[in-house]
């Protein structure tokens, strides 16, 4: 059952209120009994100086000098620094509503939160200073220091361990409690309400994508993943679901199996060497054989379009090739499939602007393969944001509000030409439920300009758009140079070679032996 | 270098040195040769490619066998263990073993070599790339050689006005930088994953700990694509700053990059 009957609510009652209905409740059944002498974990006078230097040293730079989350950074980071003074804490062992434990805010600090801003600080600070930090962090905000300073934990039991004959019931948990309204059917972060969902602040915040584990701000082992739906994200559209303790492990075990734990990041793919035609139309199936190379997608930071929050954070690469043509399927996940508006990799884009996602669908999602214009014979490759003047990239670009293939000449983002001769290229393009699936295919080899022959390294690299997001033009999401290897149509011989160099290794062998043996019997005899 | 490998090897070397006498000399030999094979692959960080340790390893056979031949009992007693082994009933089983196992190695290598997929070419780095002797910013020539942060002389002589350099130079980064050198200037930021190399590490005292101040001033200016063209590949992914930024406020950034953690900026050498 969810506490809240709309992640909407949740997120617009202020836990503060919650709070003071808590302690009205623990002053009618619990002050008589007298129960409430525990005093709050506020660490000493000389902990909480200590804590401030640190903090003005290490973190005021994003949670502000005075803790309320204003700084430099502030406007550049999604999601935004956390507000210390609203006492409103994501990560807790406490119930949905009350601040967290010592140990919740030292937990943060060690771990951070992975794919934002916040990194872990264990390693750089030590165990005394983050304690330090933890008591005075605590300071920004009174509640900490009354009777809402004393919070009940929520123990989280034994980890009964991955069972397999749970998923039928974790699929079932995950259903009745509309975990895919806004996570979505398959985990990808693509439920219906997540284009809606707000934080406490007001704003946009995307729901976690379940097949990313590694990508899990409150962390990624089961403890983790049982504490987050446990306790919920407070001031995020997160509730906290109440369940019996057999069914949360049974959702724990689904969303483990969901997700990978490693994102496995790949420098390079492998094309498919494949005998028969490559036909499009056959989809996703075409590319069964080949093996996914998944890249990270970072935000283009570095030119003006400059995307600090990318809507997409890697994309999977699997290609396949025969004698005569090429086949790229690329695939990533996006809230929502953004097919009205229009985009180019040459709208332009301001240097930096605030944050909204598009409520008016004015940009589509758009993708783009980019290669160098010609194969370069050294080891030097053009600019990798759309090329240099000296070195052009070939873009293979696909705004999906229309689903077909443009390509552009590019040397720098200031300097992209439509192109129209070379070899045509063939798109499709396909949404399943928060993936998006793009297939490309031209011929192999052209006479001048970009080439795919056999046994080559080719270099490639991304550009993924997210219309949700505003990005267009320079404002995207970009990968650094990869490569797509083209293995050769004739695998050369490797079992006869083997044997062959066995076998006179062998002979090789005998003869020393027999050589020795011989002369050793004619020396004593 | 990873001292803890080193250590271990020495000690083990040094035990077997005075608790194990009388060791045959192929033993010892061999010993030898595994203990600097661990130190090659396993002693030194950044690891060395594969092929440089064979490299190594194939010098270092060719140094224990000439040790070997450069003693006439070494020798004797190397080449009579040998052929003892190759013609002594005793040995039989194992010199089997032996002349079966070495060619199905040989084969197996072969075929491995063979099926591997190749490996992506990698892009190479030159840690500190040489400075031109001038660059031309915005028009003004800056001196590398001789030149200096205009603003660290504030240290000293006006600390108020230098504290606000440093606090601009603090926005700055805080604005652009963060986002790959990382919040503890560890080259760990929030996109670092997306690059190769890595963006630079401000706390690993190779870096700006070694450079005067006016290097930075040019990385930071040019960026990747001001990188000179001889040593190339760069795959560096710097962007040229000198299009977004005031020449003061590059300074200002060093000020802060040097404040943050502490180091010195090299000084400029005094020629006599």
């Amino acid at each position: 059952m969810r506490h809240d009957a709309s992640p909407q609510r949740c997120c617009g009652r202020p836990p503060a209120c919650r709070r003071r209905a808590a302690l009205l409740l623990a002053a009618l059944v619990v002050l008589p009994t007298g129960l409430l002498a525990q005093e709050p974990d506020l660490g000493t006078e000389a902990q909480r100086a200590a804590g401030r230097q640190v903090y003005l040293e290490k973190c005021a730079q994003c949670h502000g000098e005075n803790g309320d989350g204003q700084s430099y950074a502030t406007p550049f980071l999604r999601p935004a620094p956390r507000d210390f003074t609203a006492g409103i804490f994501k990560f807790r062992t406490t119930p949905s509503g009350e601040l967290p434990t010592t140990d919740d805010l030292r937990r943060s600090i060690r771990e951070g939160m992975p794919y934002t801003s916040m990194p872990a600080w264990r390693g750089v600070l030590s165990s005394t200073e983050i304690t330090n930090l933890a008591y005075f962090i605590k300071t920004f905000n009174d509640d900490f220091t009354g009777p809402y300073g004393v919070p009940t934990v929520v123990e989280i039991p034994r980890d009964p361990g991955f069972d397999e004959d749970n998923l039928e019931r974790g699929r079932q948990v995950y259903e009745e409690n509309q975990c895919a309204d806004c996570h979505g059917n398959q985990g990808r972060g693509n439920g219906p309400s997540a284009p809606t969902l707000e934080d406490q602040w007001g704003f946009h915040i995307r729901p976690a994508d379940l097949t990313k584990r590694w990508t899990f701000r409150n962390g990624q082992t089961r403890r983790d993943i049982y504490r987050t739906f446990t306790t919920g994200l407070d001031g995020s559209p997160m509730p906290s679901y109440d369940m019996p303790e057999e069914d949360r492990w049974a959702l724990v075990d689904y969303v483990w199996s969901l997700s990978r734990s490693e994102p496995n990041y790949a420098t390079a793919a492998y094309s498919h060497a494949v005998e028969g035609p490559l036909d499009l139309s056959r989809g996703p199936a075409l590319f069964e054989e080949a093996e996914p190379a998944y890249f990270p997608v970072v935000g283009q930071v570095i030119e003006p379009g400059r995307s600090f929050y990318p809507g997409v954070n890697g994309i999977e690469l699997r290609a396949v090739h025969n004698a005569d043509e090429i086949a790229f399927l690329v695939t990533w996940h996006d809230l929502r499939a953004d097919t009205r508006g229009r985009n180019g990799p040459d709208l332009p884009a301001p240097m930096n602007e605030p944050a909204r996602p598009d409520t008016a669908t004015t940009f589509s999602d758009a993708v783009a393969l980019q290669f160098p214009a010609t194969l370069p014979t050294g080891v030097e490759r053009p600019y990798f944001l759309f090329g240099d003047r000296k070195n052009a990239v070939d873009l293979w670009f696909v705004d999906l509000a229309e689903g077909t293939g443009r390509r552009y000449i590019g040397r720098g983002y200031r300097d992209l030409q439509p192109a129209s001769d070379g070899p045509p290229i063939e798109v499709r393009t396909a949404y399943d439920d928060g993936a998006w699936q793009v297939l490309f295919k031209r011929a192999r080899l052209a006479g001048e300009g970009l080439s795919f022959p056999e046994d080559t390294f080719v270099p490639i690299a991304f550009s993924v758009w997210d219309g949700f997001n505003q990005e267009r033009g320079n404002k995207r999401g970009i990968t650094s140079w990869y490569a797509v290897y083209i293995a050769p149509l004739e695998q050369p011989a490797a079992l006869g070679p083997a044997l062959g160099y066995g076998l006179a290794t062998l002979l090789l062998g005998l003869a020393l032996v027999g050589y020795t043996r011989r002369k050793y019997r004619t020396a004593t005899a | 270098m990873n001292l803890l490998v080193f250590a271990a090897v020495l000690a083990a070397m040094l035990a077997v040195r005075f608790f194990l006498k009388n060791l045959h000399i192929l033993v010892w030999l061999a010993l030898w040769w595994v203990a600097l094979f661990v130190v090659f692959k396993y002693g030194i960080e950044p690891p060395l490619p594969a092929s440089i340790v064979n490299m190594f390893m194939a010098i270092v056979t060719l140094a224990l066998l000439a040790y070997l031949s450069a003693t006439t009992s070494y020798l004797r007693q190397a080449t009579e263990a040998v052929v003892r082994f190759m013609v002594d009933r005793r040995f039989t089983v194992p010199l089997v073993v032996v002349l079966l196992t070495v060619p199905a190695l040989v084969a197996w290598q072969v075929y491995a070599e063979r099926t591997a997929r190749p490996t992506p070419p990698v892009s190479g780095r030159t840690i500190h790339p040489p400075p031109p002797n001038t660059i031309s910013f915005k028009g003004k020539t800056i001196d590398l050689v001789n030149g200096e942060n205009p603003y660290r002389a504030l240290e000293t002589s006006d600390p108020e006005a230098f504290a606000a350099h440093v606090e601009n130079g603090r926005r700055i980064y805080y604005e652009n930088c963060v986002f790959c050198h990382g919040d503890n200037m560890e080259g760990d930021g929030l996109f670092a994953h997306g690059y190769d190399p890595l963006p630079a590490n401000f706390n690993d005292p190779t870096t700006i700990a070694m450079l005067q101040e006016t290097y930075l001033f040019w990385r930071i200016a040019k960026g990747g694509p001001g990188l000179p063209s001889e040593s190339t590949p760069w795959a560096s992914a710097m962007p040229a700053w000198e299009n977004f930024l005031t020449e003061e406020e590059i300074w200002d950034v060093i000020l802060f990059l040097y404040d943050y953690t502490g180091f010195r900026p090299r000084a400029r050498e005094e020629i006599h």
